[in-house]
């Protein structure tokens, strides 16, 4: 089954989670230990148990799993509304980034449950029991749930995501026949959260040098934005073993991706294109 | 601090810049792999074909030049196929200065079994 969607479920789902021991191969300094259980609020009707990622950058600790429960009749619907609750009634410390709360910012995505997806737009209802909160993948950490994105906006500014024209400026917009605009649908509703290249295994490997879903996607909608005049320029750039070619169509992307785009068919088109200009 | 740690975000995701290549193997990667199903389909039925015939009966086949044809062109496609597969999978994990000798080696490898195979199936069609 091809997957075209975020929204589209496995037919066979095999494991769970890739066998291997907890831990595996994680340096000493991260090893993830047992942290604090936070007791449950007093007179609450419906609770549920939130184990929550922490890492304080100003103590020598390893990182640590908090234990808190929520109470969900106090509390909004939502993954959000939960780490808030916890912000606000058990450990102001609890660290995360939020901003529209309304799944358009991108600053929210996290590791729920296993997944990585906006806390914003996932239900608290549809979590496992205990839910598990993790940052991102594969990302330096900053604290607790705030991963570091450098190297990723970087990959971003490297593939010049802006329109790159010779024709001098028009008097006024630079016109698009609606047909030309449809074929920027699926392209520009990213809201580059990086929950795709977070769970991109080429990007694990070798995130120096792979751009990674959400940046390729990016360079695949200024390649197919009808404006642009640089194509030829920005295929050049990308036409490299690391950089667009480790990717492997393994599509981890667009399962993940909670827009529901679909990054692995934006490089398989950068592919695409890149064999049309050969010949 | 060493110069590496001082270069800007920017200046490590450009790295090196883009090696302007890898339309080509990528290409030859999908080509061969199709060109691998209806040669591997051949060679498997006809093994099976011929699995109780004697030796004379199988020198035979071999010699036809419809065979030697098909053989060669299997040996090249599988060999080419499995240098491009074992490359990306080098590339992919091996992260040392391991990764240019095995790259060799692995290359080198490929092709020493294809000449193999191929100076076999010549033998066999022309020889003796
Ligand atoms: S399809 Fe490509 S970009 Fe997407 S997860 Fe797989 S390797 Fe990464
Ligand atoms: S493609 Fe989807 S998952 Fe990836 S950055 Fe954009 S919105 Fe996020
Ligand atoms: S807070 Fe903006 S996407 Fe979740």
């Amino acid at each position: 089954m091809i997957i075209q969607r975020s929204d589209e479920v496995p037919d066979i789902t095999l494991l769970k989670r890739f066998p291997v021991p907890r831990n595996f191969g994680v340096s000493a300094g991260s090893r993830i230990g047992k942290g604090r259980t936070w007791p449950a609020p007093g007179g609450a009707a419906r609770i549920r148990r939130f184990d929550v990622y922490r890492y304080d950058p100003d103590s020598d600790g390893n990182p640590r799993i908090d234990t808190f429960h929520v109470d969900l009749d106090d509390c909004g619907p939502m993954v959000l509304d939960a780490l808030i609750w916890i912000k606000n009634r058990i450990d102001p410390s609890l660290t995360f980034r939020r901003s529209c709360r309304e799944g358009v910012c991108g600053s929210c995505a996290m590791n729920i449950d296993g997944t990585n997806w906006l806390a914003c737009t996932r239900f608290i209802s549809d979590l496992a029991t205990p839910a598990t909160i993790y940052p991102l993948a594969n990302m330096s950490i900053i604290k607790d749930l705030v991963a570091d994105l450098t190297h990723l906006f970087a990959q971003h500014r490297l593939v010049e995501p802006w329109l790159r024209s010779r024709t001098s400026a028009p008097e006024r917009e630079r016109l698009q026949s609606p047909d030309e605009r449809h074929r920027l649908d699926g392209l520009y509703e990213c809201i580059m959260c990086f929950c795709c290249t977070s769970g991109c295994p080429s990007h694990w490997w070798n995130g120096d040098r792979f751009l990674g879903p959400a940046v390729l996607l990016q360079a695949n909608r200024w390649l197919t934005d009808s404006r642009d005049e640089a194509t030829g320029e920005r295929l050049d750039d990308l036409e490299d073993p690391f950089r667009l070619y480790r990717c492997h169509t393994i599509l981890n992307c667009t399962r993940t991706c909670p827009k529901g785009l679909n990054p692995g068919k934006a490089i398989a088109d950068i592919k695409k294109m890149l064999i049309e200009r050969r010949g | 601090m060493t110069r590496t740690q001082m270069r800007s975000a920017l200046g490590k995701a450009v790295g090196l810049g883009s090696a302007r290549d890898g339309v080509e193997n990528w290409l030859l990667e999908r080509v061969s792999a199709v060109a691998l199903i209806p040669l591997t389909l051949w060679f498997t039925v006809s093994t099976v074909m011929h699995a109780g015939d004697d030796y004379a009966t199988v020198m035979a086949w071999l010699r036809r030049p419809v065979t030697t044809t098909l053989m060669a062109l299997l040996l090249m496609a599988l060999f080419h196929h499995t240098a491009l597969g074992l490359q990306v999978i080098i590339e992919d994990y091996v992260h040392s200065r391991m990764k240019v000798l095995l790259l060799v080696g692995m290359r080198l490898g490929c092709l020493a079994m294809a000449v193999t195979g191929l100076v076999a199936t010549l033998k066999i069609a022309f020889g003796a």
